[in-house]
Formats: structure tokens, C-alpha cells, sequence
């Protein structure tokens, strides 16, 4: 593979995951419970365990949490 | 269920499958790296440990892919399939720490960032690897009830099926990377074996499933003969087929349908039984009540119910479904 395309595409992964890392943590305290209402008591362990998944899928998790807003 | 969700629902069943699988992969590992010194006392401990764990990894994905199949031959196998997805996931950081090990080992020396030279490296079975990797990461981190409830059955199901493409690519990982290195033919036929396993477990439990399907017949109005009540097994059900799966229970000289897929993780409700007055999933034990097919409160699960009919000692199904949840007068058995 190609050095440049390879060193662009982890150097565009790791601000993804970057961003996702900042989404993920107001999406956990807050967000997470508005989305679905189960979630809503839920411990710190659960949050720890669904974190990985929030990193990597935030743009949905996020839209997910603005749709929740908008539908209330 | 989906009250309110816990980290891990732990009773006694998981804490022995997960400790099973622990003292398993550690009495493993520590026989692996034994033989591996006495045999190569020339090998690194970072190279045995690779090794160790990409064989481990291979063979916990072959368990895993096992376990459906030979469940739905033989119901005694159930409770490996109860807990598969705790073997999934550590099946996960198994593969993660091989992948680490040997990042470290061939690609962390250099000037280059490691990850860059994993890629550019010329050597295309890692690029196989590592794209498996992502897939199972992916199932790992959804694992969890949550995001089968958030992501939608259809397309949890979907991604975890993606356990199928991830094997082929691992078959690839190794074809191209150990048995492209090796001389000796064990690891080429082991894998082979290992192929032709699964495939065909796979095909014998797809073609039992469809000679069940085959045995549906129909009466005049179209509603599907489930045969005898006396043939049937009290708190059990029997499977008919109408396009979906119909699971119609007989319980407390009552009969009910409903349909056979578990909100859950579609897990086959006619295997599961009738237990507190409740259907209940042989998968993970999801329940619902028989007569409505919801789940008890403060659950919220629904399942499709069915009209049921008992003719001259025949059961009958209608195979129009209700809405999910909807009430239907059991027939008396």
C-alpha cells in the first residue's frame, strides 16, 4: 500500500477516535439515558463496558442523542 | 431483560462458563509456552507467546462458530451457547494480544510508525489479519444488550454474521502468513480439518432444519397441521412452518403460538420451555407469557402471536400472524 494514502488514512482514524473519545464521555453521563430510558440507572461498569462502541460509532450515537432532543 | 441494564448479569452459570474459559486459555498458554521451550530453546518467549495466542484465537473462533450448529443438532449443548458471546469476546483480546505482540515484535523497531509499517510492509496476510481484527472488535464492543436494543435486530444480527466473513479472512491470514512459512504439512491439514469441519456442521444442520420445514402440512383452510395434541409434551412446544417459524406450546391443558424467534437474538423459542407460566428462550432465558407473547413487567418484549384450534385431536395454527403482543384465547388441549 501506498505510504502517503496509509499515513493520511491512520492520521484521519486517530482524529476520529479523538473525537469520539471527547463525544463519548457527556454521551455516557447524559446522553446514554435519553436514548434509551434502560440505561438511564445503569452503573459505571456498564458505561466502562459500552464505552469502546461510543468511540467507534459516535456519529450515530450522536445523532441518536440530538434526534432524542428534538422528538420530546 | 431490558429493565435496566447491567455491566454483566453474572449468576452461577456464567461465573463457570467464564472460568472455564480463564483456567482453560491460561493451563493453554502455560502448556504452550512449556513444549515451545523444551522443543525450540532457541525461541524468544515474545515469538512462542505470538504463536500461542494466534493458535489460541483460531481455535476459540472455531468453537464459537461450532457451538450454533451443534446446538441446533443436539439441545444438549445449550449451555456452551448461553455465555457464547463472553467466549467471543475473549476469543477478541486473545486475537488483540497476538496482533499487539506481534506489532511489537516485527514493526515497533524501525523509524516508522509501527502501524504504518504494518500496512506498507509488503506482507499482504497482515493486512487480512488486521481487517479481521476490526470486524472483531466490532462484534466485541456491540456485544452487549444495549446495542442489539439500539442498533436494531436486524442489523446487530447482520454485523455479527460478520463473523463468518471474518473467519475467511483469517483462513487468509494464515494461508499466507504461517503456511506460507511453515514446511510441514500438520498446520496446512489442521486447518483444512478445521474448514472442513465447520462447513459440514453447517450443511448437516441446515438440511435438518429444512427436512422439519418440509413436514409442514396444511388443511383446507389454509391453517397449518401441527399434529396430535397427545403427541405433544406438556410445558414443550412443537415447530411449524408457515415462511416464519411458528413455536405452538402446550401448557396447563392449554395451547398457544407464538412466534419462534426471540426478540432477544432470535434464539429458537420452540426449543426453550414453559417455565413459572412463562415461554422461555433456551438462549439466554428472555421470557414471555404464551397466551400474549409479551414479556412479563417491567419487561417490554413482544412477539407475534397465532390463532390455535384443536381439531379431533389435531392441533391447528393459523398462520396469520397478530401484532406482536397481541391477547389470543389459548385453545384447550
Amino acid at each position: 500500500m501506498n505510504f502517503d494514502v496509509v499515513h493520511g488514512a491512520l492520521y484521519a482514524l486517530a482524529i476520529y477516535l479523538a473525537i469520539g473519545s471527547i463525544v463519548a464521555v457527556p454521551f455516557l453521563i447524559f446522553g446514554i439515558g435519553r436514548i434509551d430510558p434502560a440505561a438511564k440507572a445503569a452503573p459505571l461498569t456498564f458505561r466502562a463496558l459500552v464505552l469502546p462502541g461510543v468511540v467507534a460509532m459516535w456519529p450515530l450515537m450522536l445523532q441518536r442523542w440530538l434526534m432524542s432532543g428534538r422528538t420530546r | 431483560m431490558s429493565a435496566s441494564y447491567t455491566s454483566v448479569g453474572w449468576n452461577r452459570a456464567k461465573k463457570a462458563y467464564d472460568t472455564t474459559i480463564a483456567t482453560g486459555l491460561v493451563v493453554y498458554l502455560l502448556f504452550f509456552l512449556g513444549i515451545g521451550l523444551a522443543v525450540h530453546p532457541e525461541a524468544t518467549i515474545e515469538t512462542l507467546l505470538i504463536r500461542a495466542l494466534a493458535l489460541a484465537a483460531f481455535l476459540m473462533l472455531h468453537v464459537i462458530l461450532s457451538i450454533g450448529p451443534v446446538c441446533r443438532m443436539n439441545p444438549k449443548y445449550l449451555p456452551l451457547l448461553y455465555n457464547r458471546r463472553h467466549l467471543g469476546v475473549t476469543m477478541f483480546l486473545v486475537a488483540l494480544a497476538h496482533a499487539v505482540f506481534a506489532i511489537v515484535q516485527f514493526h515497533a523497531l524501525g523509524n516508522a510508525n509501527p502501524l504504518v509499517s504494518l500496512l506498507t510492509s509488503g506482507a499482504g496476510f497482515q493486512t487480512f489479519g488486521a481487517a479481521a481484527l476490526v470486524l472483531f472488535f466490532f462484534m466485541a464492543a456491540t456485544s452487549h444488550d444495549f446495542w442489539l436494543a439500539n442498533l436494531g435486530p436486524r442489523f446487530w444480527k447482520t454485523l455479527h454474521m460478520g463473523v463468518y466473513f471474518a473467519y475467511a479472512l483469517i483462513v487468509v491470514h494464515v494461508a499466507l502468513g504461517a503456511l506460507h512459512a511453515e514446511a510441514h504439512p500438520v498446520l496446512a491439514i489442521a486447518t483444512g480439518a478445521g474448514m472442513a469441519w465447520l462447513l459440514a456442521l453447517h450443511v448437516v444442520a441446515a438440511f435438518r432444519e429444512r427436512a422439519g420445514d418440509r413436514d409442514t402440512r396444511r388443511a383446507e383452510d389454509g391453517w397449518i397441521d401441527a399434529g396430535l395434541v397427545d403427541s405433544m409434551e406438556d410445558g414443550r412446544a412443537r415447530i411449524v412452518c408457515a415462511g416464519e417459524r411458528i413455536a405452538v406450546f402446550r401448557y396447563d391443558g392449554k395451547l398457544s403460538a407464538v412466534s419462534n424467534v426471540c426478540r432477544h437474538q432470535n434464539g429458537p423459542l420452540g426449543e426453550g420451555r414453559v417455565i413459572d407460566g412463562c415461554i422461555t428462550c433456551p438462549w439466554h432465558g428472555y421470557q414471555y407469557l404464551p397466551g400474549n407473547g409479551r414479556s412479563p413487567a417491567p419487561f417490554t418484549e413482544k412477539v407475534a402471536t397465532y390463532d390455535v384450534r384443536v381439531v379431533g385431536g389435531r392441533v391447528y395454527v393459523n398462520p396469520q400472524a397478530h401484532e406482536p403482543g397481541t391477547n389470543v384465547e389459548p385453545a384447550h388441549a
